[in-house]
C-alpha cells in the first residue's frame, strides 16, 4: 500500500476511535501520565495495523490495541521487581493501615492491565462501557454464555490478584 | 476483597466521566502523531522512531523495554510472534566466518574551524573475517581537484595492528593498538557486529515490517547519541534487518559532528559466508612504497589516566580545560586555540610551504605525538558515553583553577560515581556527596 494511501487511512480510522480510546484508556489508566503513554501505543498499534482496522473485525482489532497499549504502559510503569515505586503510587506497606479508595481503585486498575486479553476485554465493556452481554459475545465471537464466564473469570481472576497487590 | 466490592469498584471507573485536561493531552498526542507522519519524508520507515522518542515517558519505556529484551534474550515489544529480535540477529551475525559489505558517507561542512565548508564523499567495501580481520578500501574524492584518492586498511587483531596503505602517494602507515582500540575500529568502520550490539544498548524502537529491493525486512530505529559514543549529534539510525533470514541488509545513518559538519551514509550490498582465506588478509604493500614513519605509530589509549594526561596536556598547550569532549569539537577547540598562538613546527601550521619527504614525515609524527593525549582524552569520553556510564563534563564552567570543583563524572555502579576534579585529583564519591558537590558548580 502506498504511504499516502496508508496515512489517509490512518487518519479516518483515527477520527473514528478516537473517542472510544480517549474514553477507555483514561478508564483504564485513570492516570495523566500512563493515559498519554497508553495513547502513544495505542496510535503506534492502529499505524502498523491499520490495513486491519478497516475490515468487519476492525472493533476487535482496536479493542486489542488499546488494551495492548494499556499493559504496555502499566508494564513500564512498574519496576523491575513487579513492584510499583512507591513514589509513583503511594500503597500504604503496613497491612494494619487500610488502603485509600483512590489507592484501591489503582490496585484495581493495575490488575485489569495484567488479565488476559478476552477476559480484559470482556471487563471493560461490561463495566466500563455498559455493554449488554450479546455485543460482548459478538465481539469476543463466541455465545452470550461464553461472554458470561469470560466476566466471571476476569472477576475471579481480578480477585485473587488483588490479594496479592493490595 | 470479595467480588462484589471488585464489581463496584469497575462500575465506579465506568461511570467516571474523562476530565477536559485529559481531552487536551489526547488531541495534543494525536495531533503530534499524525504531524509526525505527514512531515516525515519516508514515513512508513521513520516516523515510529521519531515519534516515539519525542515523549520523554516513552523514552523511559523504550530503554527499560530494551533493558528486559536484552537481558532476557526475548523478541522486542510487540513482535512476540513473529518478529526479529536484535538479540537473534546478532547471533545469526557472528555465525557468519565471513561477510562483506558496502558503504557510502557524505560529509558536508567544515573539518576544522577556519577551514572551507566542503562536500567530502566516500565509498568503499569492508570485508570481515571472524579469524583474520578485517579489510577495507576506501575511495575518497577531493572536492577542489576531482582526484580521487585510495586507502586500503588491514586490521590484524592478533598482532593488534593495522597497516593503511595509500596508492596514489605510494606510502602506508602502520599503527599499533591495544584491544579496547580494535574494538572500537570495528565500530567506526560500521563491523554490523559492533552496531548491533551498540543498538542494542541504546534505547531504540521497532519499526515494524517494510519492504527493501523486493525483501521484506524489519527495523529498528534509535537517535540515542550513546550510539556513536558521542561522537555525533542529532543522530538517526536505522538497521534494517531481513524478516527470514535475520541479516542485516541495509543501515542508514545521518548525524552532526562537531559545530559544523553534517554526515549521512548508507551500508548495503551485505554478503554472507563469503569465502575467504588468510592471504586476503594480508597487508599488500608493493616494493616501490615507503612508510609515512619510520616507527609503528602508536595510537592513543583511552584510559582514565591517559585521560587526564590528556586534560593536562590541553591546559598546557591551551591555558584552559576543552568546552566539550567529543572529537570533532575537542579538535577543532584544539586546532582554533593553537592557530591563535606562536605557530608550532606542527602538520597543524601553514601549509604553504612544500614540504621535502623528511619533512613531511617529521611533521606528520609530530602532529601525532601533539594529537595523541587529546585524542586519549575525547577517546575516553566516548567509551563513557558508549558505555552509558552517565558522564557530565564540565569544561565550560570549570577552570585549571577550580580544585574541588567537578570537571568530569561518570557513575562506576549503582548510587557510585567517579569524579575528575578541576585540579585533576580523582575520588569515588556516592550519589548523595556528588549531588551536594554539584550544587556548587560555578554557573
Amino acid at each position: 500500500m502506498k504511504c499516502s494511501k496508508r496515512v489517509e487511512i490512518f487518519e479516518q480510522v483515527k477520527a473514528r476511535n478516537e473517542k472510544f480510546l480517549l474514553s477507555v484508556l483514561w478508564k483504564l489508566t485513570g492516570d495523566r501520565e500512563l493515559f498519554t503513554e497508553a495513547m502513544q501505543y495505542a496510535l503506534l498499534g492502529m499505524w502498523q495495523h491499520v490495513e486491519k482496522l478497516n475490515g468487519k473485525k476492525a472493533q476487535s482489532y482496536i479493542y486489542r490495541i488499546a488494551l495492548s497499549a494499556n499493559s504496555k504502559a502499566w508494564r513500564n510503569r512498574v519496576g523491575r521487581d513487579g513492584e510499583i515505586a512507591p513514589s509513583q503510587i503511594r500503597i500504604e506497606k503496613d497491612p494494619s493501615q487500610k488502603t485509600s479508595d483512590s489507592e484501591l481503585v489503582t490496585i484495581v486498575r493495575r490488575a485489569v492491565s495484567q488479565l488476559p486479553t478476552k477476559q480484559a476485554k470482556a471487563i471493560v465493556m461490561r463495566y466500563f462501557q455498559q455493554q449488554p452481554y450479546q455485543t460482548i459475545a459478538e465481539n469476543l465471537s463466541c455465545t452470550e454464555a461464553g461472554a458470561r464466564s469470560h466476566v466471571s473469570k476476569a472477576l475471579a481472576t481480578l480477585k485473587s490478584k488483588l490479594v496479592t497487590l493490595a | 476483597m470479595n467480588r462484589e466490592s471488585i464489581e463496584e469498584i469497575l462500575k465506579n471507573i465506568g461511570s467516571e466521566d474523562v476530565p477536559a485536561e485529559v481531552h487536551k493531552i489526547a488531541q495534543e498526542v494525536s495531533g503530534d502523531f499524525s504531524k509526525t507522519l505527514t512531515q516525515s519524508r519516508q514515513p512508513e520507515h521513520i516516523v515510529l522512531g521519531d515519534y516515539i522518542m519525542k515523549s520523554r515517558i516513552a523514552k523511559l519505556a523504550v530503554a527499560a523495554a530494551i533493558i528486559l529484551v536484552v537481558l532476557a534474550g526475548l523478541p522486542f515489544l510487540s513482535h512476540k510472534e513473529s518478529g526479529v529480535a536484535l538479540a537473534d540477529v546478532l547471533e545469526r551475525v557472528e555465525q557468519a566466518r565471513a561477510f562483506m559489505y558496502k558503504m557510502k558517507m557524505t560529509m558536508t561542512g567544515s573539518m576544522l574551524s577556519g577551514m572551507p565548508a566542503r562536500k567530502q564523499e566516500m565509498q568503499g567495501a569492508i570485508i570481515i573475517s571472524r579469524e583474520y580481520g578485517m579489510k577495507m578500501e576506501m575511495d575518497m574524492t577531493d572536492p577542489n581537484t576531482g582526484k580521487k584518492m585510495t586507502q586500503q586498511m588491514y586490521v590484524v587483531p592478533d598482532q593488534k595492528i593495522a597497516v593503511s596503505v595509500m596508492p596514489e602517494m605510494k606510502k602506508y602507515m602502520r599503527m599499533e593498538f591495544d584491544d579496547d582500540l580494535v574494538t572500537r575500529m570495528k565500530k567506526q568502520n560500521n563491523d554490523p557486529r559492533e552496531m548491533i550490539k551498540q543498538i542494542m544498548n541504546c534505547k531504540y524502537t521497532d519499526l515494524g515490517r517494510s519492504s527493501i529491493d523486493g525483501v521484506e525486512v524489519e527495523g529498528f530505529h534509535t537517535t540515542d547519541p550513546a550510539m556513536l559514543g558521542g561522537a555525533g549529534e542529532n543522530i538517526k539510525y536505522t538497521l534494517w534487518v531481513d524478516a527470514k533470514s535475520w541479516l542485516p541488509v541495509r543501515a542508514e545513518m545521518d548525524f552532526k559532528m562537531g559545530e559544523q559538519m553534517q554526515a549521512s551514509g548508507v551500508i548495503y550490498d551485505y554478503q554472507w559466508d563469503i569465502v575467504v582465506t588468510a592471504s586476503d588478509f594480508e597487508p599488500t604493500i608493493p616494493e616501490d612504497y615507503t612508510p609515512i614513519s619510520s616507527e609503528a605509530i602508536k595510537m592513543p589509549s583511552m584510559s582514565e589516566e591517559a585521560a587526564i594526561e590528556g586534560l593536562k596536556y590541553f591546559v598546557e598547550l591551551c591555558g584552559q580545560y576543552p568546552k566539550k569532549l567529543d572529537m570533532i569539537s575537542l579538535m577543532q577547540e584544539f586546532v582554533a586555540i593553537q592557530k591563535n598562538k606562536e605557530p608550532m613546527d606542527t602538520g597543524l601550521k601553514s601549509r604553504s610551504e612544500k614540504p621535502d619527504e623528511m619533512k613531511l614525515q617529521e611533521r606528520l609524527k609530530k602532529t601525532m605525538e601533539i594529537m595523541r593525549p587529546v585524542q586519549s582524552l575525547s577517546m575516553f569520553y566516548m567509551t563513557l558515553v558508549q558505555d552509558k556510564k552517565e558522564p557530565v563534563y564540565y569544561g565550560e564552567s570549570v577552570g585549571p583553577g577550580d580544585g574541588d570543583k567537578v570537571l568530569l563524572r561518570w557513575k562506576v555502579s549503582e548510587g557510585e560515581y567517579r569524579v575528575i576534579f578541576g585540579n585533576l585529583t580523582t575520588a569515588d564519591v556516592t550519589a548523595e556527596k556528588l549531588a551536594e558537590l554539584e550544587k556548587l558548580q560555578p554557573k
